[in-house]
């Protein structure tokens, strides 16, 4: 038993894979063509299916909102209702909302940026402006909620979805929130799109439909992935990992830190959330064959994961829970540059 | 007895601002009552306001090749600023964090050129320009440019965002994160921020005058002001000056509206309380508030609201004064701007009125302050913030001195 633990009770996921309450079912899953603006030759990405939020969330009215802002709506209450949390019987000013996002609102800075362009910096369109702020998707879901306690949006190069994880983790501790809906994720524009084809990130396979996503580079994908969080102990409550610690650091000695964190114990299974790196070359499945040795499980990133870049460590996550490798310690390890790295200990039921 | 281990202390302030590098230009500009706002008209075509710009400013790596956005370069100023005098080659700084707020972040280095084809503009010389958008670039670059390997982690919750930032070092300082943590904001004036709030009608075309009656709106800034936090034993243990202490903070969220506050400020006000028993004090026991006070019609009567209900049992008015009405209001860094002021007047005893504030709010449980400088002992002082989104944050500092 870990009951002062952090708890994962509800998941909630936007992806490739469409709107889900809980673990997503195992299925082949290939990029898709973009169609969303017109392309010089086939490009393709793990894209989300177009569907209506009201469909799953009935009641949601997103017309006015982007992309980004409707799937933080929809994931949320989809982890909401996997985790049997009824709100009516929460006190909601201790619920927090910690945001993860590496681009933001990006599909309507867009828009502002073409409302400028259109009819100069003097005629842009005032709807548009505030929902072009980071933090529009987590107010949303506040307001739709009616979530009253801490609402935070961060961004972090590479492990922005764990810096989410651990400063709602702390909030809990802290005792400044009883819950906490951790939500990361983004949308794939065509600007982002095009400027990971103009830095030379992206993986054959978004050109060609027979080369493979690992082959190097990666394929780009979009969504939003949603935790619900709260100490452990409701009786009701599924769990479907206890949070123990977690480190993040852009320097430093990562084996040295992780092992310290870790205190001794090898977990039998590691989870690798590889960040838009090159999927071929991890980085991250070496460290943790360093760190665990070559008894341990080691889940290699996934691509439609690895393709959300610094929001992918709760899809990830989410996926790799899915496949139910067993019960015991688990590490969700990230990588970036050099030696920055992200690290969480999780206690599977 | 306190807890060294779980006491919060700031170390040191750095601060970019129109008055200059360093905090004693803010202080000393703002002890003789200047004021950086200005005409400005050339921000964009057929822009006419007032801002405050920081202008003539040695900052580094000008130049678009150096990858570094405006935001970027004043959160580099202000965090060299804030280490000046550290020993660079130490563990604890080695092993620092850094969490930096921002709203604009590289959206200075874009322009509209982008909306129509991006790889064209990209190859125009937009790729390393446009890498600088995510605000994970500003924490990024600053902890790059000190050299420094801590987590980095960026904040951006609207206008709340410096002031939350510090709430967040100081969150994970308790849980062991780092020895010490780099934490504030920066944002820089552009193009897209101004057209933005111009279209929203919420600019005053003069020096804004917040919590007036005859308030038109608010006045863009740009700067940066990072403040070292660590625990009291790590300060300690390095024999380092503590500036004050971090008694408090809270951070709620009105879920009320995209962008408007809610009139009674309850949000607000609940914020200010939580912080308040966090700090383990009373309403009665803070002296002074620096308040967001950004001069629109709407944030200000809620904020005065706010006062009213989480400062309801004083004997006396609680004193509130807007420093936004001296340099305007720097959306990302204005919470780590004014957190640095609060820090101010906790050390010199020195609470700053608010500029052209002839004809206050009805506000009997507030002490508006104007005139002078007004200089008296201060134990406990508050800052407070919010955004669009409904966040709001409240800081809590007392003297370092006990």
């Amino acid at each position: 038993m870990t009951p002062n633990l952090p708890t994962i009770t509800g998941i909630g996921s936007v992806s490739s894979y469409g709107p889900l309450a809980g673990l997503i079912p195992r299925c082949p899953l290939e990029p898709s063509a973009i169609t969303a603006w017109t392309t010089a030759g086939l490009r393709r990405a793990f894209l989300v299916k177009p569907f209506r939020p009201a469909s799953v969330v009935p009641g949601l009215k997103t017309r006015r909102l982007d992309r980004l802002s409707a799937w933080a709506l929809v994931a949320s209450s989809l982890a909401l209702k996997d985790a049997g949390i009824e709100l009516s019987q929460v006190d909601r000013a201790r619920v927090a909302v910690v945001f993860a996002t590496g681009f933001g609102c990006v599909e309507l800075t867009e828009a502002f940026y073409q409302s400028a362009d259109a009819n100069g910096w003097s005629g842009t369109d005032p709807s548009t402006f505030p929902e072009t702020l980071a933090n529009a998707p987590a107010s949303h879901v506040a307001l739709f909620h009616d979530l009253r306690g801490p609402n935070i949006t961060v961004g972090s190069k590479g492990f922005a979805g764990e810096s989410a994880l651990i400063q709602a983790t702390s909030l809990l501790r802290h005792g400044q929130a009883d819950l906490a809906i951790v939500l990361a994720g983004d949308t794939l524009t065509r600007a982002v799109y095009e400027w990971y084809e103009a830095a030379g990130l992206l993986s054959p396979a978004c050109y060609n439909s027979e080369s493979v996503s690992e082959d190097g580079g990666f394929v780009p994908s979009e969504g939003v992935a949603a935790l619900l969080l709260e100490p452990a102990g409701r009786l009701e409550a599924r769990s479907y990992a206890h949070l123990s610690s977690g480190r993040w650091a852009a320097g430093g000695q990562p084996v040295d830190t992780i092992r310290q964190m870790l205190g001794g114990s090898v977990p039998s299974l590691t989870i690798c959330a590889g960040n838009g790196a090159p999927c071929a070359t991890s980085s991250t499945t070496a460290l943790a064959r360093e760190l665990t040795g070559y008894g341990a499980v080691i889940v290699p990133p996934q691509a439609v994961a690895a393709g959300l870049a610094d929001t992918s460590a709760l899809l990830h996550l989410i996926l790799a829970l899915s496949s139910r490798l067993g019960s015991g310690q688990a590490l969700l390890l990230g990588t970036s540059g050099d030696s920055g790295f992200a690290a969480l200990l999780l206690e599977l039921p | 007895m306190t807890d060294i281990r779980k006491t919060i202390v700031v170390t040191s302030v750095g601060v970019v601002s129109p008055y200059g590098i360093g905090l004693d230009y803010l202080q000393a500009g703002m002890f003789s009552g200047k004021c950086c706002l200005a005409p400005t008209k050339d921000l964009y075509p057929g822009f006419e306001g007032t801002t405050a710009q920081v202008c003539g400013l040695p900052l580094p790596a000008e130049g678009s090749n150096s990858g570094y956005s405006r935001t970027d370069r004043l959160a580099v100023v202000a965090a060299r600023d804030a280490v000046a005098d550290f020993d660079c080659e130490s563990v604890a700084f080695r092993e620092s964090g850094v969490v930096m707020a921002s709203t604009v972040a590289g959206l200075t280095e874009i322009d509209p050129g982008i909306a129509q084809d991006p790889a064209a503009w990209y190859r125009r010389g937009g790729l390393l320009r446009a890498s600088s958008y995510p605000v994970a670039h500003v924490a990024d670059t600053v902890g790059a440019h000190l050299g420094i390997r801590g987590p980095r982690c960026a904040v951006s919750v609207a206008c709340a965002s410096g002031a939350m930032a510090i709430a967040l070092a100081a969150n994970m300082l308790l849980d062991g994160a780092a020895p010490m943590i780099l934490a504030g904001g920066s944002d820089a004036l552009c193009p897209f921020t101004l057209s933005g709030f111009n279209s929203l009608q919420a600019l005053d075309p003069s020096p804004c005058k917040p919590f007036d009656q005859n308030r038109k709106g608010l006045n863009l800034g740009e700067g940066s002001a990072v403040l070292v936090l660590e625990t009291l034993a790590g300060a300690t243990a390095r024999n380092a000056n503590v500036l004050a202490v971090l008694r408090g903070w809270a951070m709620t969220n009105d879920a009320f509206h995209p962008t408007a506050p809610q009139k009674q400020g309850n949000g607000l006000a609940t914020c200010m309380r939580l912080s308040m028993e966090m700090a383990g004090v009373s309403c009665g026991e803070v002296g002074y508030v620096n308040a967001h006070g950004t001069g629109t019609p709407l944030n200000d009567i809620a904020e005065a609201n706010a006062y009213e209900t989480a400062f309801s049992g004083r004997q006396r008015p609680i004193p509130v004064s807007s420093t936004k009405s001296y340099f305007g209001h720097c959306l990302g860094a204005a919470g780590a701007l004014e957190a640095a002021l609060t820090i101010t007047a906790v050390r010199c005893g020195a609470l700053f009125p608010t500029l052209r504030l002839s004809n206050p709010i009805e506000s009997p449980g507030v002490d508006w302050l104007r005139g002078e400088v007004r200089r008296q002992t201060l134990p406990l002082a508050m800052s407070v913030s919010a955004g669009f989104g409904g966040s709001n944050t409240a800081l809590i500092f007392g003297s370092g001195r006990s």
